[in-house]
């Protein structure tokens, strides 16, 4: 059998959802890891262990189980929460421990002559964070956020299990009936290639909008 | 608890070894992917106008696209060609050209901090651009990339229990297989989730033993 | 050597130990609710039925083209909301993938499951079987141009035979045909797959998907005359401990399959196999 028109319409749809709660996801996961962040690089030793256990805890345990947590364990203590709210809890927790991970790692790779600069300036340190590691770490930590963004869209798959339906569902379902297995899944691939690839470009866009001189490679 | 006990007992030898498959395929394909990453990301630096587009080409289509197609189209149809690879190879090198793509990407981010005096110095030394790469850009690259290395090294893990899909018995199989069998709502994924907790941890442990190492230079 | 051991177990305390320990004792806070009152007394308080269910096990529960939900079980599950409410779309169906199902019937979140799933008694220390609602069997599907005609010429080393992770299947393939090789999906498609790409020469399946791909999307591929088993049984699933939910449901799939709702369950049973149901006692005429 061979999928259809109809077929098509029912991807389309699918591609949608998957898109908008990937939207969601980063949305939330970056406010979250904005203030996850400072936590890493908090001069208690408390606050960094407490960072150092949710990036371990969220990013170690496989998603699927993330999301039989929230949806079930937890629901017992909230009552019924929709599949498609817990699926969007789900992946912002998990977004926001891989986006702390990038900030951090562009933090880290400012260098120390910075630092000191800022320092011996006397610069309070809401403003060393607003004028100087913001826009260094925001030029950074841009490819591997964007790493991240891209991978959102397509970790909303592993949600099936709690039954929330977006493309990967939906492709199976398609296939299952039809046995079609590669043209469902060059459309579903197309599909989603479109939206990772346009958030791609927003991204670079934003990327050579933010280049700074002096720095190697602003011609890539 | 004691449910617990009677599942490890019974099934224990198995989550092992599917434990050992996941641990194999993800550090032979991580190994794999960082090197492939690099040669990526070298031919986008000096490869010409050309070879930079067609980098960026081939990290843009795997990048965006599920990494189930890659894995169907090496274990479904090369065999089609005539090349008939085990389960486990095809599966690793549908992981090491997606997440060579991701590499090179974080690499790309990584070269920006790396100052512009750098190169200057190592044209004005004469040295050919491999060398370069390999010697001054390389070495730089790695330490200001640890964290998002890392960071990839945990998502590789986990891609992994998508090789269930073409018949490799990894970690998220073996607990898929036992689900089915006996209808526990929960035990075998968290079974499961304490093997990636493990292996996650020792990837953790390694990065920041690599950042400390190099963090003072 | 002293510093690099301090270092690694500065992190001791990050051990998964801990963790799994609150993994688990989550887990069992959610999972050990006491039961109060039947689930049958909250379904009909509610006034609709939550069923689980499968969306990729055609005939029994699959999407057609639409995007909607139909099937065997699909209607049957119809059946017993109308027997609950006299309406058959007081009904609302939780899709999951099948690793799903335990969870979503534990947890409460659905009254019932359906879903081309079969009794097994490993599964049932842990998860409630009615009695079946339809005979099941495992059929053994090749190429057509592979030539294989029966069972025991795949028993030889030179042959693959794809299965799905299900035990019932395992335990055919060391029965009936030890020598040939195994190979394991989690999907129909893979095994489709396989054979069509030369990994493997035959696949076992569930007698009505193979008879339901043979008409519709493999017609080159052949059923095989012999069955695997003489018969499956297909149930629903539910929580167990709920004796009154469970007696209900028993005694609708009695009714189904020998009582008054036979007739209704011969129209659904021509719907998608195509075939008049077995005949509600041995003494009686098939259907009608």
């Amino acid at each position: 059998m061979e999928m259809t028109a109809s077929d098509l319409w029912v991807l389309a749809q699918a591609a949608v959802i998957s898109l908008l709660m990937a939207l969601a996801a980063i949305a939330f996961g970056t406010l979250l890891a904005v203030a996850l962040t400072p936590l890493a690089f908090a001069p208690w030793a408390l606050g960094r262990a407490i960072y150092r256990l949710y990036i371990f805890v969220v990013r170690g345990t496989p998603v699927l189980l993330l999301a039989l947590l929230v949806f079930y364990a937890l629901a017992s203590f909230w009552g019924r929460i929709s599949p498609y709210a817990a699926g969007i809890v789900v992946l912002t927790l998990y977004l926001a421990a891989l986006i702390a991970e990038v900030f951090r790692g562009g933090v880290l790779a400012i260098p120390r002559p910075l630092w000191d600069c800022a320092k011996s300036l006397g610069l309070p340190r809401l403003s060393i964070l607003r004028r100087v590691v913001s826009p260094l770490v925001a030029r950074y930590a841009l490819p591997p956020y964007l790493n991240v963004c891209v991978m959102a869209v397509k970790a909303s798959s592993v949600l099936s299990i709690i039954s929330v339906w977006e493309l990967t569902l939906a492709s199976r379902e398609i296939i299952e009936r039809t046995l079609d297995v590669y043209r469902v899944l060059a459309v579903a691939a197309l599909l989603y290639f479109i939206m990772c690839f346009a958030i791609d470009r927003l991204g670079r866009n934003l990327e050579s909008r933010l280049a700074a001189r002096g720095f190697a490679g602003e011609r890539l | 608890m004691g449910q617990y006990r009677a599942w490890l007992e019974a099934y224990g030898a198995a989550f092992l070894d599917a434990a050992a498959w996941t641990l194999g395929v993800a550090v032979a394909a991580f190994v794999c992917a960082l090197l492939w990453g690099a040669i990526l990301f070298f031919l986008r630096l000096n490869g010409g106008p050309w070879a930079a587009r067609t980098v960026d080409a081939y990290v843009q289509l795997l990048r965006n696209t599920p990494v189930l197609l890659p894995i169907y189209l090496i274990y479904f149809g090369f065999p089609l060609v005539g090349l008939l690879w085990p389960a486990s190879i095809c599966g690793g090198l549908a992981l090491v050209a997606q997440n060579g793509a991701y590499i090179c990407e974080i690499f790309r981010g990584g070269y920006k901090a790396i100052d512009r005096v750098q190169h200057d110095a190592a044209k004005s030394l004469g040295l050919m651009p491999w060398t370069a790469f390999r010697k001054v850009t390389l070495p730089q690259l790695l330490v200001y990339c640890i964290p998002a290395l890392g960071n990839q090294a945990v998502l590789l893990l986990k891609d992994t229990s998508l090789l269930s899909a073409i018949t490799v018995v990894e970690l998220t199989m073996q607990a898929k297989v036992l689900t089915e069998r006996t209808g526990a709502a929960y035990a075998p994924f968290l079974v499961a989730a304490v093997f990636y907790l493990f292996m996650v941890w020792a990837i953790e442990v390694l990065t920041r033993l690599a950042q400390r190492g190099v963090r003072w230079r | 050597m002293k510093q690099v051991w301090q270092k690694i177990f500065a992190h001791a305390w990050t051990t998964p130990a801990p963790l799994v320990a609150a993994l688990v004792l989550l887990f069992s806070v959610a999972a050990a609710e006491a039961q109060e009152r039947s689930r049958l007394d909250e379904v009909l308080q509610r006034g609709s039925l939550i069923v689980v269910t499968l969306g990729t096990v055609p005939p029994f529960a699959f999407k057609d083209d639409k995007g909607e939900l139909v099937g065997f079980d699909i209607d049957v599950a119809r059946l017993a909301a109308n027997a609950l409410f006299r309406d058959p779309n007081k009904i609302e169906f939780v899709i999951v993938t099948s690793d799903g199902r335990w969870p979503a019937i534990e947890s409460g979140r659905a009254d019932m499951g359906v879903g081309g799933t079969t009794v097994y008694p490993d599964r049932a220390i842990r998860v409630a079987f009615t009695r079946a609602f339809i005979d099941s069997g495992i059929s053994i599907m090749v190429a057509k141009s592979a030539g294989i005609k029966s069972l025991e010429e795949l028993n030889q080393e030179k042959y693959t035979v794809a299965n799905l992770n299900n035990p019932q299947m395992a335990d055919r393939a060391q029965m009936f045909f030890p020598k040939a090789k195994i190979i394991t999906f989690d999907t129909p498609s893979g095994e489709f797959l396989a054979v069509k790409s030369g990994r493997a020469h035959a696949l076992q399946i569930d007698t009505p998907t193979a008879d339901y791909f043979a008409a519709t999307s493999a017609t080159d591929f052949e059923v095989l005359p012999t069955l695997l088993t003489a018969s499956q049984n297909n149930g629903i699933y539910l929580k167990p401990g709920d004796f009154k939910w469970w007696l209900w449901l028993d005694t609708f799939v009695s009714e189904l399959r020998t009582g008054s709702l036979y007739p209704r369950y011969a129209e659904i049973y021509q719907k998608w196999f195509k075939k008049d149901p077995p005949p509600q006692k041995f003494y009686l005429p098939p259907a009608r």
